[in-house]
């Protein structure tokens, strides 16, 4: 008896010191990641910091810091016109990609769970095969269709080319097949819902969690995507904000709405693959 | 039971209409480019926006020139050897830290609070990446590593702990701050996701493996993360497709380095078909050689990792027995 309960003391033991020990790192992590916004701030409002070469590989680094505060007509001048086409431009190409982008994936993940149709595993096959190729590969044959069919400067392509995601297409399946049932759909069918319908409210509300961490992955993605569009998008106007450098106001913007949107979606986002399941 | 399997095909075709969409726009954007870039390897295609290309043994070159050209070039080596170090310093450190802390976090019996906090400030670099070419955060993050090993050097100045400045100065180097920028940014989604995955393994599970006596090691390896193994190949796919094709971060490095210290297999491709020489049958070729690095470490995690061992053995045993009843028939 004696020894059960020892070795239950030590093993109480070891738990808080394994707890503190990942308090610990994970507090230290956090600043040790959040230390450079800090930075980027003080960027923005006063310090500049400078690197330059120093041969063979090494550099220097040196901090600059700014005599008094900011004052709001400097604030402004963070500012220009250009930021403000550029941030529509931005937003008009990642939102509109992005829905596109979890609406397509989240159909063709209930496709492949839910129906049985003589292609499917072949489908599934090919998807997860497409998935580990990422599309950067294919950037010259890219560039070179845009150049052929006269698409430089124009946004929409970048919409066209964000939609069709393996990879979302991949998570959503792996998602949907652990909470999807049989029982849900035949029922909605005998009340007489059309497939369609099924789908957009039934089975969408049921994947929130899939949706909300993809939206999110997308969203930054795209949001950030400068790879392509750093080639072709020569006209100012149709420039996007992540590739204008610019003024370090457009910075400040940059940050903005993908962290709105984690803010907002980050209570949904996915916390075990099999749980928040509407099992009937 | 037949008249549920006829209802079940009545609405097969639905399973085609629903994956056509992506189909067809995988089909024109992703494929497309991707066969054209196959052709172009082998078509003399060069100078800026030029887009007629000609089959090289038309114009009198063997096919594989451009091949040649890739595999001569001593650039296109140093970039091989820096990707592949860049990805295993970088993927190794942060596996270890993302697991080991995703563990920790999810354990039943430590009960840590705070997990969405620490997940939301760990995504954090990746959630304002878009600003990276900015250039703001990433000076800041290489700033801020410098500046700490500063602080360490200054700190061994006045105690001694045997640390001389020299022993430092491997770490003031692009390679070495490549490596932590990217752990820096790709650390938030390798933690989110084996979070994700591993609080989808039902609580019996873990339970069972406690009353059976296993600790915390063994339940990791023999219960985790088998029970994980969809995720964990998301995962890996992430990580390869992250790691071979990093172009970011290394390039932002570019001007600091003029001995290829920062050069990376995805750059070296981009410096060929964009920037500078405008070779986008050169570009091309080493396009196809990145595919093809692609689809080998594909396969091998492929047959690692998600094909089920045991059911491919089954699924051999009722081959051979359906083979022995037709020929005993």
């Amino acid at each position: 008896m004696s020894d059960y309960v020892n070795t239950l003391t030590e093993d109480k033991k070891r738990t808080f010191t394994l707890k503190v020990i990942t308090y610990i790192v994970s507090i230290l992590l956090a600043i040790l990641i959040l230390t450079p916004f800090w930075g980027m701030l003080k960027e923005v409002f006063g310090e500049e910091t400078i690197i330059e070469p120093a041969g063979g590989g090494n550099f220097k680094i040196t901090h600059i810091p700014r005599e008094g505060m900011m004052t709001l007509k400097e604030f402004c001048g963070l500012f220009n016109e250009y930021t403000f086409i550029g941030f529509g431009n931005s937003v008009y190409v990642t939102f509109t990609s992005t829905i596109l982008n979890i609406y397509i994936s989240a159909l063709t993940a209930y496709a492949i769970t839910a129906y049985e149709w003589k292609m499917r595993e072949a489908f599934e096959k090919f998807v997860i095969v497409a998935m580990m190729i990422p599309g950067t590969v294919a950037s010259v044959g890219i560039v070179q269709w845009i150049y052929k069919l006269g698409l430089t400067n124009k946004l929409f392509v970048f919409i066209l080319l964000a939609i069709a995601s393996p990879m979302n297409v991949f998570f959503m399946r792996m998602y949907l097949k652990a909470t999807f049932s049989k029982e849900l759909v035949e029922s909605a069918r005998l009340d007489g819902a059309r497939e369609f319908r099924i789908f957009n409210q039934i089975i969408l509300p049921i994947m929130k969690p899939a949706i909300a961490t993809q939206t999110i992955f997308s969203f930054v993605a795209s949001w950030s995507n400068i790879w392509i569009p750093r080639i072709v998008l020569m006209e100012g106007k149709k420039r996007m904000l992540p590739i204008m450098g610019g003024p370090p106001g457009a910075q400040l913007l940059i940050c903005l709405p993908p962290i709105l949107l984690y803010a907002f979606l980050s209570k949904h986002i996915v916390e075990g693959i099999s749980l928040g399941s509407v099992k009937m | 039971m037949s008249n549920r399997n006829l209802i079940n095909r009545r609405y097969t075709k639905w399973g085609y209409i629903f994956s056509i969409p992506f189909f067809i726009c995988f089909l024109a954007f992703n494929f497309v480019p991707l066969a054209s870039t196959f052709y172009y390897a082998f078509c003399y295609l060069k100078h800026a926006g030029n887009t007629n290309p000609e089959f090289l043994p038309l114009v009198g070159k063997p096919w594989y020139q451009n091949f040649k050209d890739v595999f001569k070039a001593k650039s296109f080596w140093d970039a091989f050897k820096n990707t592949f170090f860049f990805w295993i310093a970088s993927v190794v450190p942060e596996w270890i830290l993302a697991f080991w802390l995703a563990v920790m976090m999810t354990d039943r019996r430590l009960k840590i609070k705070g997990r969405v906090i620490f997940k939301t400030a760990f995504f954090f670099p990746k959630l304002v990446a878009g600003t990276a070419l900015g250039g703001s955060l990433l000076i800041h993050l290489i700033s801020f590593v410098g500046d700490s090993i500063g602080n360490v050097l200054m700190a061994s100045a006045i105690d001694g702990f045997g640390i001389t400045p020299e022993d430092l100065e491997p770490f003031m180097n692009v390679r070495f701050f490549i490596i932590v920028v990217t752990i820096f940014m790709h650390f938030g989604i390798t933690f989110i996701y084996v979070v994700a995955g591993i609080t989808g393994i039902p609580v019996e599970t873990f339970e069972a493996a406690e009353i059976d006596g296993a600790n915390r090691l063994q339940t990791f390896f023999h219960v985790t993360l088998p029970s994980m193994k969809p995720i964990l190949f998301f995962i890996t796919v992430i990580a390869v497709v992250d790691g071979v094709g990093m172009i970011d971060i290394p390039s932002y490095f570019g001007i600091y380095d003029t001995l290829r210290r920062n050069l990376t297999l995805m750059m070296y491709m981009e410096n060929q078909a964009f920037l500078g020489s405008y070779a986008y049958d050169k570009a091309s070729a080493a396009s196809l050689v990145l595919l093809a690095i692609y689809i080998i470490i594909s396969g091998i995690i492929y047959l690692t990792l998600l094909r089920d061992k045991d059911e491919a053995k089954l699924k051999k045993l009722i081959r051979q027995e359906r083979k022995a009843a037709k020929e005993a028939v």
